[in-house]
């Protein structure tokens, strides 16, 4: 497999009036084409700056930042962000419409996305009408519309139940496998992290470097909660845990 | 629908009911007391007038058709300050947002503008102006641009920063971040400031009229008082009121229909 982006270097500092926060020191990463990878570590850690730093978000940082030529990422966030004056549809279509991208095959493409996450028969109505999940469902829809190649995750799923977390990363798991989508993944939840990603990453806390890799060798054509109950997931939560215990002290 | 739901709903409509039959109560009451008090000579009809003279006042005015000109006079200054008050504040709101280093400097004109009584400022709009409609409506604009001005700006200034990111993250440009974002996000300030600017509008015209004047409310209250017919002054007032419950009345239908799905 080919590197689709590769990090050398990477350091990234923030000015305050109090003084200078180093949020990254000499970060290294790559990362291949449709791997999916998450990133742990601790609160304020700089996980969603590295996020910002990779998406062009932010351009002031030192080192070096190379993503493969015309690649196209897409974010998803915290919260689902919806515009709640727009109907289904047009939340689904925003990325595309915003980048004049709005042709018969994307727009069918939506449509299709609409009809296997079960919000086509609502895409007529508000956001006002859906629940916690199903809106983030249509984050999804959004973030895939515009057919990415490198998925960047920001803690996409923390806002939801642990119910409605399980089944909508695992819709997520599953489209990015069938699509062999490139994922970067940052997320606090060790179970989260492992049964999502091939490779985990745990970061030290600030100013971030990476403190250990775990590569995560447990049956990929399987759904998140099968993963689970994996003889290795255990074995993968105590690693990252003794590592983000040893962060913390 | 279940019963209970039916309950439920019919529980709601009744709960409206009561609370429209106490308002209408109240305003029964109060103008029934006023009339009890001026006709058993408590207060005096003189200085108090009373509703029964209320009427008769108005309905003398409708008779000489002065009262729809008196009206549609201070109706038509307060629309169009109003227009131009919110068309203004809206495009200053824009430019603030935009430039926010202009925002920064002219922050602490915009407190001072904002606290200074406007009023003060009329000897000097009618030396500049005239006496005449132009005066009125640059009072009542002093006073409705500034307060447009600040809550249209705080509003734009209150988009969810999760939808910035987001629009960020599509890479859209500071048009489209505007138009699709921060001006819809604002739908629900920009209504308010409708409200609030309604009000101080209908002030600084009332203000406007009583410095210069011929025709319209203001000038009715004026001339009731220079005369000393009370019932004049006292018609004005429940004219005012009318006015602005209705123009507010209005705001909130419009309000409705635009934040219908928010």
């Amino acid at each position: 497999m080919n590197n689709i982006l590769e990090i050398k270097n990477l350091t990234k500092n923030y000015h305050t009036k109090e003084g200078e926060i180093k949020a990254l020191n000499n970060f290294n990463l790559e990362v291949k084409e449709g791997e999916i990878i998450a990133i742990v570590g601790p609160s304020g850690c700089g996980k969603s700056t590295l996020l910002s730093l990779i998406s062009g978000l932010d351009l002031d940082y030192k080192g070096n930042i190379k993503a493969k030529d015309k690649l196209k990422m897409a974010y998803m966030l915290q919260s689902d962000a919806l515009l709640p004056w727009l109907t289904i549809y047009e939340n689904a279509i925003l990325g595309l419409k915003i980048n004049h991208e709005l042709s018969k095959e994307n727009i069918e493409y939506v449509l299709y996305l609409l009809d296997l996450y079960n919000l086509k028969e609502f895409k007529d109505a508000y956001p006002k009408s859906l629940s916690g999940g199903m809106k983030q469902r249509l984050a999804l829809i959004r973030t895939l519309a515009t057919k990415p190649d490198i998925l960047l995750l920001d803690e996409p799923f923390c806002a939801l139940d642990q119910q409605a977390r399980l089944l909508i990363s695992d819709d997520v798991y599953q489209i990015c496998k069938k699509e062999h989508k490139t994922v970067i993944l940052v997320t606090h939840n060790i179970e989260e992290a492992i049964t999502f990603s091939d490779r985990v990453i745990v970061l030290s806390k600030r100013p971030a470097i990476i403190k250990n890799i775990i590569p995560i060798k447990m049956n990929n054509n399987v759904s998140i909660l099968e993963r689970r109950k994996d003889e290795a997931y255990q074995q993968y939560f105590d690693l990252i845990w003794k590592d983000l215990e040893y962060n913390e002290s | 629908m279940s019963p209970e739901q039916e309950k439920f709903i019919k529980k709601i409509k009744i709960n409206k009911l009561k609370i429209m039959l106490w308002q209408f109560l109240i305003i029964i009451s109060f103008f029934l007391i006023w009339e009890l008090l001026v006709n058993v000579g408590i207060l005096s009809a003189f200085i108090y007038s009373s509703p029964s003279r209320i009427i008769t006042t108005i309905v003398g005015l409708i008779k000489d058709h002065n009262f729809f000109i008196h009206i549609f006079i201070t109706l038509k200054e307060v629309l169009i300050s109003f227009i131009i008050g919110l068309s203004l504040g809206f495009i200053i709101a824009i430019i603030l947002y935009e430039f926010k280093f202009v925002a920064k400097i002219v922050d602490p004109f915009l407190t001072m503008l904002n606290s200074l009584p406007k009023v003060a400022l009329g000897p000097l709009i009618i030396i500049i102006c005239g006496a005449n409609t132009k005066s009125i409506i640059l009072m009542a604009l002093l006073i409705n641009l500034i307060v447009s001005v600040i809550t249209i700006y705080n509003g734009f200034l209150q988009t969810d920063e999760y939808r910035l990111k987001l629009f960020k993250t599509m890479h859209a440009n500071k048009r489209q971040i505007l138009f699709n974002l921060v001006i819809p996000s604002s739908y629900q300030t920009i209504i308010a400031s409708f409200k609030l600017g309604i009000a101080q509008t209908l002030i600084g015209v009332i203000m406007g009229e009583f410095l210069v004047s011929k025709q319209g409310i203001g000038y009715l209250i004026v001339y009731g008082k220079q005369v000393f017919n009370l019932n004049l002054v006292m018609s004005g007032i429940v004219l005012l009121a009318l006015i602005s419950y209705l123009l507010y009345k209005l705001i909130v239908i419009l309000e409705k229909k635009l934040l219908k799905h928010l």
